[in-house]
């Protein structure tokens, strides 16, 4: 009944209390009695674990006020502003901020969560990729212009038209300072020392073929040649009226060798 | 299979029973129960840098928990377990401070919870019922009075050492 009292660390009440069980017990005669005793051990036992407990804590004692005045700073609430307004609110991110910091103190297995989708591919790369699979090779070729690989440092969209234009720059160059020789288109996209760098070679220049900008013949060998056409009408998007055909050409390494 | 059964189940964050896994994973290897089990956990630590830790030997449970050092783990984290692990570190904190137990009458209003950071046991023979809070299982697993006292003492801007008696109790 007078629990608190007992508990009390100033108080004997507890060892006076079972003092009197002890003297009690002697006196015992019935079960039920016997049985209210053992009760009141239980309780007094448990009083005393409390009691050695709060012994413990108050050698350095833990203010509970202060904890809760200093989390209130952790989250944000300027302690000074609130008195006058006090609708008893805590800011929505109030526990948020708490448990960010608490979190740092425990070993959690990250909560396991499926990902939906797919990674975000970018879809100028991926087009590129599909256009360049779809080539059927012919033929074998000798050396050719090496062609360097400018570092990519802008998008690869960006890097392709660059590169594309700096081919039809190199094609146009030949062309003109012979312009009676044929240039032979193997001659042209191979990169002796590089099987990347050929079949790179090859998309660039599909894409002058695809602008008009560039042709691919047959000789009389037939080999193909490349000729940057003559009347460039200009614009990327213009489709001029001559025949188009679509090539698919293929080149495996062994070919390239 | 077990691996990732395991990391499902612990999306809840409730102790994983091993009479579970026996039904729902392992069924007929039922020999190989403890070699399975090894290698899961092997595999958890290799892979996903996971421990897998039995709680409860009587009833055989188990939970996942993180490997890698804490302050390095910045994973991210929804908002709503924040909250919840912000209230629930307050609270062991509090639990801890107080000398590992705290009472309260209030008890019975709420379901004991599941998770296992907080153990409620009933005190005997009071009326109305009182209930003492402990540090659960869990709480034990994945955090240590030292990290709790440390949390305090970020919160209160004092170095741990400002409660002897705790700085001690943590330290032993």
């Amino acid at each position: 009944e007078n629990r608190e009292e007992m508990l009390n660390s100033k108080s004997n009440r507890l060892t006076e209390t079972l003092e009197e069980a002890n003297k009690l017990f002697d006196e015992v005669s019935r079960p039920r009695e016997a049985a209210l005793d053992a009760q009141f051990l239980v309780i007094a036992s448990n009083l005393g674990k409390e009691k050695a407990n709060e012994l413990h804590s108050e050698m350095t004692t833990f203010d509970t006020a202060l904890f809760a005045e200093d989390l209130l700073t952790f989250m944000g609430i300027n302690r000074t502003e609130v008195d006058e307004n006090d609708s008893g609110f805590l800011p929505s991110d109030a526990w948020e901020k708490v448990g960010e910091e608490a979190m740092k103190y425990f070993r959690r297995a990250p909560t396991f969560h499926y990902m939906l989708g797919s990674f975000k591919s970018e879809p100028p790369v991926a087009k590129q990729r599909i256009e360049r699979q779809k080539k059927a090779s012919r033929g074998e070729a000798k050396r050719a212009m090496p062609a360097q690989l400018k570092k990519m440092e802008e998008s690869h969209q960006e890097a392709t038209e660059k590169e594309v234009e700096r081919i039809l720059g190199i094609l146009q160059t030949l062309f003109d300072n012979d312009p009676d020789t044929a240039i032979s288109f193997f001659d042209f996209v191979i990169d002796p020392n590089s099987f990347a760098r050929t079949v790179e070679n090859m998309f660039h220049v599909s894409f002058l073929v695809r602008d008009g900008l560039a042709e691919i013949k047959l000789d009389d060998d037939e080999l193909p040649i490349i000729e940057p056409t003559k009347s460039r009408k200009g614009g990327q998007n213009d489709r001029g009226p001559g025949a188009r055909n679509q090539v698919v050409m293929s080149l495996t390494q062994e070919d390239w060798k | 299979e077990l691996v990732q059964y395991l990391l499902v189940k612990d999306q809840k964050k409730m102790p994983i029973k091993r009479l579970d896994i026996l039904k729902n994973v392992i069924r007929e290897y039922k020999g190989a129960y403890t070699e399975i089990i090894n290698r899961a956990g092997r595999t958890l630590q290799e892979v996903f840098g996971l421990q897998l830790v039995e709680i409860d030997s009587k009833h055989r449970t188990y939970i996942l928990t993180s490997k890698l050092p804490c302050a390095e783990r910045n994973h991210p984290c929804r908002a709503k377990e924040k909250v919840k692990m912000g209230l629930l570190t307050v609270i062991l904190s509090f639990i801890f401070m107080k000398g590992n137990s705290v009472k309260d009458s209030e008890g019975s209003h709420h379901p004991p919870p599941q998770n296992r950071y907080l153990e409620i046991t009933v005190i005997p023979l009071t009326d109305p019922p009182q209930f003492n809070y402990h540090w659960g299982p869990r709480a034990l697993k994945e955090t240590s009075k030292k990290d709790i006292l440390n949390f305090v003492a970020k919160v209160q801007g004092k170095t741990p050492k400002f409660w002897m008696s705790q700085y001690n109790e943590a330290m032993a």
